[in-house]
């Protein structure tokens, strides 16, 4: 054991290190357990025949032999394109609008822009079947193409990941130096080469970083073009169809380490992006102030309320077609789809364990991760520890839910492994989870404790107070607004997520995602859209409930915050 | 009335405790950072009472050292000994200090009462208790009436001084003050810096701070112990360490120095240029090229050319002295002199003026050559 030689004895430690050594391990093997396990099974399953005979890269050349896969791949990096310039385009300007324009109703417009993030990306493809599909009251915008495939594709990607490329790209535009647009007027500088000289320049890290995580979201994107893509596939349904339809295990694990390229590359990308934007901005810039432009400022209402306006149609599309008798001949108002009865799915009881999930992967999710989160940022000693754990809590980003999911399947599902038992309980799935997105709550995390003063755990020690108090009674209270914006995000995403849970459920733990996903193969499209409503407003009352929450808890915390 | 941080000074805040047991006693402590050595086999002892600063430039390894006697950095070799204990592998929790931070660390969430009350409170100690003790040290800082307040509410000076009385509420037998002035303004540092050096002599407690600001270190220091690239260069009272520096490093690094390139001549005198000139008793063997020192307060300017003649090249006012700097005739070199106002006005320098210079003696060592800079 020369790898642990770095460890000392455990006599000459004291009880304090010996529980911060331990519970660092247990964090250590959560992810090991949860992630490289099973990342590593399903890298052995591509190299493996039915039998579990190592056969090379046999499988990858049969899967480039065979036109039906390997079309997937063009299609995939097609439509992830095509989503990645509409969204990224739109999501600019409305961003522009928001940080450098006196645009009215800006608060209105950010909080209708989030809205899809509330719901599972099933519902926007879900809706827009109602609206173009062979029934749909708009069908005829699309001058004779079909909704069915690439087209529908594009849409409900776009409409789904636009909120995440608004955020990121407000979070660019916010941060800019007045000085410099100050220096730039003196100089009489024209306004489109200011945009060009200072402003592009100024979020070209962000930029090209939401390029990347719009890309990446797209191509593994699983719901919907599962709902809508028709005959026409993509990367991430073909890994559903080999497992699920052909029960081809190998294929799968083919196509999965397929579609982690892309995303592995994207996150690369987006690492080596991110250490060259540190202090791009010095702490004395005087941040800028927009100032009215009646024309400029109607033009960017104009367009933020227009994209407002399809957020609003998508949402409430799916909303009225989950109210009405049968869509389009019946349109009287009832609750019937809401009953779920006698339709396969789980119903009712698909929803109750989505909350329990939920819920679950709130509560422990949030304390495990900010806690590592802590573990790592500030601890002493054990390097080697604690910056292997913030490598594997760096990865789950580079790894698609489809792949995360069925990696969970080789891996817990083999025999004589011994946390089998975890197969087909709900536990897997708050694992499964938690692991899927734990890194961006390990960022949030790790951003709000670097905020924090790095003495604060050695003042501390020196008053003799073992280091879990002052993590009670200073860093959590200190952190709290990060926190609660962790477990609202778990919370959001264990509702809404599709794409790893589909490989894991049983029929005691089926969720409400799932049950939209079968409720729509099965026919029962007033039904999926129901469950799907329901999902949405379920993180919407949770959502709300979290900003009532924060805003209380922030004024009761003004008191400290800013002086009194 | 009892004494507080902001009441006058009495003669004895100032005088040098005279204990004589050492309290902490620091053996052959190293440390590496990988191929980087912070520290080399540093020595030293601290007496009771006594108020040490470690001075030095940023990088020379006075923090890591503090850092070291708390047990937040591990050494890679060497004991550290308090009050006859061996905490060289104990946790910081073990060990018996208070350490204030350069960013006061105030806990942001908790009132100023809860900050310094926190560690009595997971004492155990009886809430009365607890209230006194806390009364007792607001009043030491004189801060009494502030409990309720949170830190944010504080000025900077303020809350240096709540940290101070979080510092000292578990009444610690080593105090650590890690640059505690940096982060202040100047007026409200110099005025804290006779406070924190007043409350230190009337409590005895054993001081150690780190500083890289000399005016500071010898203001409030009983011994100065000046650090670069990790080693101890001198170890002394505030006037041993100006008035005899042990090596250039801390000639040049306290107050301002001249150093000029001389030849050694005999035991105490030197060659410069074509002159030769006195200075303090050195080893050099004759002929070898050395560097001396003296302190421009020590040269001193004459109306009449002597032995040694300099060109005014320039004059900067400085209020209570003039800086004049001097080029050496026969030689390129350049030397600073401050001259006392009244006997600028007896010498009415100007610029290209002639003067005598006269370098005394007994104000003039010698180093190595090459050592400094100047």
């Amino acid at each position: 054991m020369r790898a642990l030689a770095w460890i000392p004895p455990m006599s000459r430690l004291s009880p304090e290190a010996l529980i911060r050594l331990l519970v660092l391990l247990a964090g250590v093997a959560l992810l090991v357990v949860g992630l490289l396990f099973p990342l590593f099974a399903m890298l052995v399953k591509s190299v493996q025949d039915r039998s579990g005979d190592f056969i090379g890269i046999a499988n990858f050349v049969q899967y480039f032999q065979t036109p039906a896969l390997v079309n997937s791949i063009a299609n995939s990096i097609r439509v992830a394109l095509t989503t990645t310039v509409i969204v990224v385009g739109l999501a600019f300007l409305c961003a522009y609008g928001i940080t450098r324009t006196c645009m009215p109703g800006k608060r209105l417009f950010r909080m209708l822009a989030i809205l899809p993030i509330l719901a599972p990306s099933l519902l926007p493809a879900i809706s827009l079947v109602y609206l173009f599909g062979n029934q749909g009251f708009l069908r005829d915008v699309l001058m004779g193409e079909t909704i069915y495939g690439p087209i529908g594709i594009v849409l409900g990607m776009s409409f789904w990941i636009f909120p995440h490329a608004l955020m990121l790209l407000i979070t660019a535009l916010t941060h800019s130096d007045a000085r410099l647009y100050e220096v730039a007027d003196a100089l009489g500088t024209p306004k489109w080469r200011t945009f060009l000289t200072i402003t592009l320049p100024g979020v070209r890290y962000g930029l090209i970083s939401c390029l990347f995580v719009v890309f990446t979201l797209a191509i593994t994107d699983f719901g919907v073009p599962k709902i809508i893509g028709g005959q026409f596939s993509v990367l991430a349904t073909d890994v559903y169809r080999q497992v699920v339809g052909q029960q081809n295990f190998q294929m799968g694990a083919v196509v999965s380490v397929i579609l982690l390229l892309p995303a592995v590359i994207s996150f690369m990308v987006d690492r080596w992006i991110q250490r060259r934007q540190v202090a791009q901005l010095s702490a004395r810039a005087v941040p800028w102030q927009p100032t009215p432009s009646p024309l400029r400022d109607g033009l960017f209402a104009l367009l933020c309320y227009g994209v407002a306006g399809v957020i609003l149609l998508v949402i409430g599309t799916a909303m009225y077609a989950s109210l009405v008798q049968f869509w389009p001949y019946n349109l009287t108002l009832t609750l019937q789809h809401y009953t779920f009865q006698g339709l396969g799915g789980g119903g009712w009881g698909a929803w109750f364990n989505s909350l329990k999930l939920a819920f679950s992967v709130a509560l422990i999710g949030t304390l495990v991760i900010f806690f590592n989160a802590w573990l790592i940022e500030k601890s002493e000693g054990y390097r080697p520890l604690r910056q292997g754990l913030h490598l594997m809590a760096m990865l789950p980003m580079a790894v698609p839910g489809m792949v995360l999911g069925l990696a969970y399947i080789f891996f817990f599902n083999q025999a004589g492994n011994p946390f089998n038992w975890l197969y087909g309980t709900m536990a897997i799935l708050v694992l499964n989870t938690l692991v899927h997105f734990y890194t961006v709550c390990h960022l949030t995390s790790v951003t709000a404790l670097k905020q924090l003063d790095p003495e604060f755990e050695a003042v501390g020690a020196s008053l003799k107070v073992p280091f879990w108090t002052t993590f009670r009674r200073v860093t959590l209270p200190v952190s709290l607004p990060a926190v609660l914006d962790i477990s609202v995000y778990l919370f959001v995403n264990a509702m809404t997520t599709v794409s790893a849970v589909v490989f894991l459920y049983n029929s005691d733990t089926r969720l409400a995602s799932v049950a939209v996903l079968h409720l729509d193969e099965a026919g029962y499209f007033a039904s999926a859209a129901a469950m799907a409503v329901l999902i949405f407003l379920t993180s919407l009352v949770v959502k709300l409930l979290h900003a009532a929450l924060t805003h209380v808890l922030l004024n009761n915390a003004q008191r400290w915050r800013q002086a009194g | 009335m009892p004494p507080t941080l902001t009441s006058p000074l009495s003669a004895s805040a100032a005088a040098t405790p005279h204990a004589t047991t050492t309290h902490l006693s620091i053996d052959g402590v190293t440390k590496r950072f990988g191929s980087f050595t912070a520290l080399d086999n540093i020595a030293l002892e601290i007496q009771e009472g006594e108020f040490v600063c470690f001075l030095g430039p940023s990088g020379c390894g006075k923090t890591t050292l503090l850092r070291m006697i708390a047990g937040l950095t591990r050494q890679s070799a060497g004991t550290l000994i308090q009050r006859g204990k061996d905490i060289s592998t104990l946790p910081p929790q073990a060990r018996d200090f208070g350490i204030v931070f350069q960013s006061y660390a105030l806990f942001p969430n908790l009132t100023v009462f809860d900050n310094v009350a926190y560690g009595l409170r997971n004492r155990r100690v009886a809430r009365a208790d607890i209230h006194a003790r806390v009364a007792e040290l607001l009043a030491l800082v004189d801060l009494s009436g502030s409990e309720a307040k949170y830190p944010a509410a504080l000025s900077g000076g303020q809350q240096q001084r709540v940290a101070l009385a979080r510092a000292l509420a578990m009444e610690p037998g080593l105090l650590l003050l890690d640059e505690p002035l940096s982060a202040l303004d100047a007026r409200v540092r110099g005025h804290l810096r006779s406070q924190i050096k007043a409350l230190q002599a009337r409590l005895g407690v054993t001081t150690i701070m780190v500083t890289h600001d000399q005016e500071e270190a010898l203001t409030m220091a009983d011994r100065i112990v000046v650090m670069n690239h990790g080693v101890i260069e001198q170890v002394g009272t505030p006037a041993e360490i100006y008035h005899q520096p042990a090596s250039a490093f801390v000639a040049s690094f306290i107050g301002t120095m001249n150093f000029l390139d001389v030849t050694a001549a005999a035991n105490h005198q030197v060659q410069l240029g074509n002159t030769v000139c006195d200075c303090l008793p050195h080893t050099f063997a004759k002929g070898r090229p050395a560097q001396l020192a003296i302190r421009p307060e020590a040269v001193a300017l004459t109306r009449q050319p002597g032995a040694l003649v300099g060109e005014v090249t320039g004059i900067e006012f400085l209020g209570a002295f003039q800086r004049v700097s001097l080029r050496i005739a026969g030689t390129e070199q350049r030397v600073l002199a401050d001259v006392p106002s009244r006997d600028s006005a007896m010498l009415s320098l100007k610029l290209g003026q002639v003067v005598g210079l006269h370098l005394p003696g007994d104000a003039a060592r010698l180093y190595p050559a090459g050592s400094c800079q100047s």
